[in-house]
């Protein structure tokens, strides 16, 4: 049997299928900072053009061999949209992500306009979506905050976390405002033909809520957005996860997305085999600032704890190094051979 | 003068009313500490505070969280704003205002509960803080130490990256005030770090950040003395 392009192979990976080898790829933003040097522009440039954000995902795989491209690189697209705004730090030195810089700070001025698909880079995003899908090379990978996360994004966190418990209705109304924005555009984007969508939930690990308060204000909203969502649907939550998984693998999703901090061996045998499990290198340190030899241990770590593919557990953080990329490539096709425990070999 | 045994009852419940969250109960208490004339430095230390360790306790044994944090928080703002008006000015040192803080998270971060935290922190602490903000550009915090003529400049950056605009801050303020203490905090910075950029102190969690800001005024008061000295 010949060779499978990317896009068979996640494709494939995803309904658990045998595929060839491991693909080497994210839910998350996997632009480099090559990419973006070689194309010339900033980092700061990309985000307001359906060129650069293309060309930039699609350069990135072309440098390393990834099987995926994944757009947008931030989080602030729905925000901005909904008149929240959007800094992209012009004139920063190094990389900064886009930010939001204001907040709905209550319930009362929270106003969503009905046209916020049409409205600011939304737009942007679904043409750089198009012409990824159009070139075919990649697999397309998309990408929504989950309603907490996004939540978060356009109205200030503390006092929605005070809420919680002070004033729970008016949570649990906008908990649906924001579950409904994410099924939206979550299905605007499978409607596009992108092949896989990551619900990232990032906000809500056990850094900031307690597991009960995860099951009464997260759960029923996860899986009223899986319900809707057709497959593949990723779930990724980052930080503490380890007293969650059980939660986060009744929510619907095919596939369970993880970071560091989550103890995969353990994740693995609470979920079982039938699972698409991801995970969990920690982006920052493996890319950036570790020696490329110690890069293979990480990756070989994850698929040694029952990863069925080694994802990082964010965004790539641009300003990698290349040897230390590579090797992650070189590692997954290493040992990606050998069937995993939900996805088999040719 | 309030009885032993009233004191004791006052701070109680100012202390669990943080605990509990009962913003009501430790506004009654608090009230209650000004018109008995209990000293308000007390009710402070050993009532407010006192319940927001607990609280810390709490959180490190994963019984409270986030939420929780906040709303305990709350509880003891209430608490403070009654209270800190009336500290004494001049009983032996106790109440006294202990210095001005200029606090933030730098640019390109928006995370900001830690540093809320730290910022109630130097609230009960007795400070009198100037907050920034989130994602506060760099040359602001050199601005603002000297528009204030703050002693202590704490900076709080949660993301490894973002913590890199430490430095430069850092250098900033150094280069006009070189008696300016800076302090750092957030997930990605340790002790290294802010001993690599120059920082004079580093606190790894709330509940130790106020503690180290007095370390560092002390010594800055002492080289201070010795160069008046000289
Ligand atoms: C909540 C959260 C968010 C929220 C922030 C909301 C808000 N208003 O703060 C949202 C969802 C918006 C968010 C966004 C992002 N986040 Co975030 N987020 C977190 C999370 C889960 C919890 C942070 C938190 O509030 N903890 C609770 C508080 C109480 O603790 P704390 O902040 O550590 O503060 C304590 C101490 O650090 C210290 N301290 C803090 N400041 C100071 C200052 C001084 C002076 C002192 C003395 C002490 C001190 O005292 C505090 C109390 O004890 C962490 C994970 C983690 N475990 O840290 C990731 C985390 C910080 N985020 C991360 C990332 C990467 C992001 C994003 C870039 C994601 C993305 N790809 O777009 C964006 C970036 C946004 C931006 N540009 O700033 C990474 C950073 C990685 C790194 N090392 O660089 C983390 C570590 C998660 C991870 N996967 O690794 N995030």
């Amino acid at each position: 049997m010949p060779e499978m392009t990317p896009r068979e192979r996640v494709k494939r990976f995803f309904k658990r299928e045998p595929i060839d080898t491991m693909p080497v790829f994210s839910g998350m933003g996997m632009v480099t900072i090559q990419a973006i040097d070689k194309m010339g522009i900033r980092f700061a440039e990309v985000h307001g053009s359906p060129d650069y954000l293309a060309d930039s995902a699609s350069t990135s795989s072309d440098i390393y061999g990834f099987d995926s491209v994944v757009v947008p690189y931030d989080m602030c697209t729905i925000p901005e949209a909904m008149g929240r705004g959007c800094t992209v730090y012009a004139d920063a030195e190094g990389i900064l992500y886009p930010t939001v810089p204001s907040k709905w700070d209550n319930y009362e001025s929270i106003e969503i306009d009905p046209d916020y698909a049409a409205k600011a880079r939304m737009p942007v995003v679904e043409d750089a979506f198009k012409k990824l899908i159009a070139d075919g090379k990649y697999a397309v990978g998309s990408w929504v905050l989950g309603p907490f996360t996004l939540g978060g994004q356009v109205f200030e966190l503390d006092v929605l976390l005070k809420g919680i418990k002070k004033e729970k209705e008016k949570v649990e109304g906008f908990m649906e405002k924001m579950t409904d924005v994410v099924i939206d555009v979550a299905k605007r984007y499978q409607a596009l033909g992108t092949d896989y969508i990551t619900i990232r939930e990032m906000g809500s690990g056990t850094d900031l809520l307690s597991p009960r308060m995860w099951k009464q204000l997260i759960q029923p909203y996860l899986r009223k957005i899986f319900a809707e969502l057709e497959s593949p649907k990723i779930l990724h939550i980052c930080g503490g996860t380890d007293l969650i998984v059980d939660l986060m693998n009744d929510c619907g999703a095919d596939a369970l997305s993880f970071d560091q901090k989550n103890t995969l061996a353990e994740t693995r045998k609470k979920i079982g085999d039938e699972v698409i499990l991801l995970g969990n290198f920690d982006p920052y340190g493996t890319f950036c600032t570790m020696d490329a030899s110690e890069v293979e241990g990480v990756i070989k770590g994850c698929i040694d704890a029952g990863v069925d593919a080694v994802w990082p557990g964010c965004d790539l953080w641009p300003e990698v190094k290349k040897e230390n990329v590579e090797m992650w490539v070189k590692t997954v096709r290493k040992y990606g051979i050998r069937p995993t425990p939900a996805v088999g070999r040719v | 003068m309030v009885s032993e045994e009233r004191r004791k009852e006052i701070l109680d419940n100012l202390s669990e009313g943080v605990v509990e969250y009962e913003e009501d109960r430790v506004v009654e208490y608090a009230t209650a500490a000004l018109e008995e004339g209990l000293d308000p430095f007390d009710a402070i230390m050993n009532g407010l505070a006192a319940g927001m360790e607990i609280v810390g306790d709490l959180y490190d044994r994963q019984e409270y969280f986030v939420p929780e944090i906040l709303m305990c928080a709350d509880a003891l703002y209430k608490g403070l704003d009654i209270l800190k008006p009336h500290l004494k000015k001049d009983s032996n040192g106790a109440g006294k205002p202990k210095g001005q803080v200029v606090i933030g998270t730098v640019q390109g971060d928006v995370h900001d509960i830690g540093k809320n935290l730290i910022k109630m922190m130097f609230d009960v602490g007795g400070f009198t803080v100037h907050d920034l903000g989130r994602d506060v550009p760099l040359e602001k915090f050199a601005e603002e130490q000297l528009r204030t003529d703050s002693e202590i400049v704490a900076l709080s950056a949660m993301m490894t990256t973002t913590m890199m605009g430490m430095k430069k801050v850092i250098a900033m303020i150094k280069e006009k005030n070189p008696d300016v203490a800076i302090m750092l905090g957030g997930a990605p910075v340790t002790k290294d770090v802010a001993k690599l950029f120059g920082a004079d102190g580093y606190a790894e969690s709330a509940g130790n950040a106020v503690q180290e800001a007095i370390k560092m005024i002390g010594q800055l008061r002492k080289l201070g003395e010795e160069a008046a000295q000289n």
